[in-house]
């Protein structure tokens, strides 16, 4: 009854309207962003499915006529426009086209020499953004008049389509991705693309988890010391165990509860910018091809061993919990240490750097491909383990993930340990760090003196 | 009387200050006890100790029967500790925040009930309770925190400078309280002040305090004659003179 009263208390403070707020903000925010996504990426899928050609003749012989009639062939919609000299923003300005290809004069001449010949390309730039020129470029109208000309000059020369066929793709590559003692026909940068979707959800939700469930606690901890609320608490018959039990699952809940919304979010995120990317699309021409090669790999992910069944998600569950428990510890002994709200604010650099580090470093590299020193570095930091439990698990790297699992243990229960013996001590009260603040240090130890 | 707090040479040192050096006093039941002495005489270390906050170095105090270092639970079932300055949970209502309290001292509802009916009685902030604690004033959280101090009717209430942030009025309020709880339901208080003139309005005796040592105890009337000082004010400036002598 103590407890649940206690437990009741600290969700009040933590579940807030403000808190609320920010939670619909962030979950708004990632629905707007998912659709964004979704309206750039279904942009690329319609470029690809329906391509739109438009090209402008300034040759205008029999060779272009029949080239734009192929086009039409193969393009649902074919644009001509007319240029004017070298002005060739004019035909974009108050249009919706992106880019167009210009057949300057002399273009039939050139291949009817059977030399190189030239073509214009004009492209649109409205933004910097990464996305921005992978739709309504030009580059698939070129594509087209090449084959037109290929073909045109194998005819001249006398070459079957198969000939053509060869001498374009003289060889043929099937690339095979290996994963431990597992093979599939795959190619590596496919593998590690459909990877880098999956997982960038959950670095990003055990970020959160941590900087919440730190800054939760923390600032539970710091605005009883901070509102002299504490010292009243803790002289009612409730055992400091108690107290602060109530403080930890009420933090863990709330990161949770973040947590959970941050999934919900990002997932609708994620699902606007992978629903056209990792679609099939008919033909040859894919808009994952435009982005990365990234293509549905699904059997190729079972026969390399790189789905996680329902056993690997528990241990990254379970994981992820001692993760939360050792950030929960950690956060008692820095909420302890703080005197003021700004100090309270300063705790949560230490739990920053530790979620950073590993953050980054997973990201780029494979924490355990690194050289010793580095390693045993980034291995210390207790986080890091939950950075690499997906992929330890994916590549089967067990002992690596086990004893990243045990020494996450070991942390937490040494950690805890000092925590508990900060809490039920006197120096809950007394301690504080005070950055070079002489005075309040002054003051903080005349009011224990007292 | 029966002693409801029996302190016996209470001792508590932090790495370089001896804040308390062997401190022992009795409070019985229905009296009220002030401890008074300058600024870091040790007033609040002797308190918190009592109050189970922080563990003596040496020496004991039995509350209601109960040891400090053995039972530190049962004794804070004895007691309430009101500290200086001390706030309140500011998102929550006054009354939210007397019925959180009153489920830490008690579990059953209708208990819970009574404390909190109490409680509304003894503060007289009506319809304010049901405001967050964040818009009142220093004087109403006080008050607040008084009654939420007395609401269970302890064993004995620990109050460290009781009527700080009150106006006059409040202040002679609250006294007149402490004296009416002490006589009519026989609780036992444990005050700090630095108001000697309150100090000698409220308590029964007192206990001067200075660098740890609690250098005389007695009655108000009683310290006057012995030191011939027409107030307590006077005697506490002579006890301490006194000491800084010897």
């Amino acid at each position: 009854m103590k407890f649940i009263n206690l437990l009741k208390k600290e969700l009040s403070e933590l579940i807030n309207a403000q808190m609320i707020f920010g939670l619909v903000i962030s979950l708004s925010l990632f629905f707007i962003m998912g659709n964004v996504m979704q309206s750039v990426t279904d942009e690329l899928k319609e470029d690809s499915t329906h391509p739109k050609v438009n090209i402008c003749d300034l040759d205008d012989t029999e060779l272009t006529k029949d080239l734009i009639s192929s086009l039409k062939e193969s393009c649902e919609k074919v644009n001509i426009i007319s240029v004017q000299g070298e002005n060739y923003a004019a035909p974009m300005n108050g249009s919706d086209i992106k880019g167009y290809v210009v057949i300057p004069k002399g273009f039939t001449e050139s291949v009817e020499k059977g030399e190189k010949s030239e073509l214009i390309s004009v492209n649109k730039v409205k933004s910097a953004s990464m996305f921005s020129s992978l739709t309504g470029g030009t580059d698939g109208t070129i594509a087209l008049i090449n084959s037109f000309v290929t073909s045109r000059l194998a005819e001249q020369k006398g070459l079957s389509q198969d000939d053509l066929s060869t001498l374009e793709s003289p060889v043929t590559i099937t690339e095979n991705t290996v994963v431990a003692d597992k093979s599939a026909k795959i190619s590596v940068s496919s593998v590690l693309g459909k990877i880098t979707m999956q997982n960038m959800l959950l670095p990003i939700i055990i970020l959160v988890l941590i900087m919440m469930t730190s800054q939760s606690l923390i600032a539970s901890i710091s605005n009883e010391k901070i509102d002299k609320t504490l010292e009243t608490l803790l002289s009612t018959p409730v055992s400091r165990g108690t107290v602060i039990t109530a403080k930890m699952l009420a933090a863990a809940i709330v990161a949770m509860i973040n947590a959970g919304v941050m999934m919900i979010g990002f997932s609708a995120y994620s699902k606007g910018m992978t629903s056209a990317i990792t679609s099939d699309l008919p033909g040859d021409v894919s808009v994952s091809d435009a982005i990365g090669g990234l293509t549905s790999t699904n059997d190729a992910f079972r026969q390399l061993g790189l789905s996680l069944g329902a056993f690997d998600y528990v241990l990254v569950g379970v994981q992820l919990f001692v993760t939360i428990m050792i950030c929960l510890a950690l956060s008692i002994i820095l909420g302890a240490l703080v005197n003021d709200s700004k100090s309270a604010q300063t705790m949560l650099l230490p739990i920053m750097m530790m979620v950073m580090i590993p953050w980054f470093v997973s990201m780029f590299t494979d924490v355990n491909a690194l050289p010793t020193v580095p390693k045993l570095i980034v291995n210390a930091i207790p986080f890091t383990h939950t950075f690499t439990a997906i992929p330890n698990l994916m590549f089967g790297n067990m002992k690596e993930f086990w004893t990243g699992f045990v020494y996450q243990l070991i942390i937490f229960a040494v950690v805890m340990f000092f925590a508990l013996k900060l809490f039920k001590s006197d120096k809950i009260l007394t301690m504080s760090l005070n950055f070079g603040q002489k005075s309040r240090f002054r003051k903080s130890s005349k009011t224990t003196e007292d | 009387m029966a002693n409801v707090l029996k302190v016996k040479e209470l001792s508590k040192q932090y790495s370089k200050v001896l804040a308390a050096d062997k401190v022992s006093f009795e409070i019985g039941e229905g009296e009220i006890f002030a401890l008074i002495g300058p600024n870091g005489a040790g007033k609040t270390t002797t308190i918190r100790m009592i109050s189970t906050l922080l563990t003596p170095t040496s020496g004991d105090a039995v509350v209601a029967g109960y040891s400090i270092k053995k039972n530190p639970e049962k004794v804070r079932e004895n007691i309430t500790y009101l500290p200086d300055e001390a706030g309140a949970y500011k998102q929550m209502t006054g009354i939210k925040y007397l019925r959180f309290m009153a489920g830490l001292f008690v579990s059953d509802l209708d208990r819970i009930n009574a404390c909190v009916d109490r409680a509304k009685n003894i503060c007289g902030l009506g319809d304010r309770l049901n405001d967050k604690i964040g818009s009142y004033s220093r004087g109403m959280i006080r008050k607040l925190l008084l009654a939420r101090a007395v609401m269970t009717k302890p064993k004995l209430a620990i109050l460290d400078e009781p009527t700080s942030g009150l106006d006059v009025l409040n202040a002679i309020e609250i006294r007149k309280m402490i004296r009416k709880l002490a006589e009519e339901e026989g609780m036992s208080f444990l005050l700090s002040s630095h108001n000697m003139l309150e100090i000698e309005f409220v308590s029964d005796r007192v206990g001067i305090i200075s660098k740890g040592h609690l250098m005389v105890t007695g009655r108000t009337d009683e310290l006057k004659e012995r030191y011939s000082a027409p107030n307590l004010e006077e005697v506490f400036e002579r006890v301490v003179k006194e000491n800084e002598v010897h």
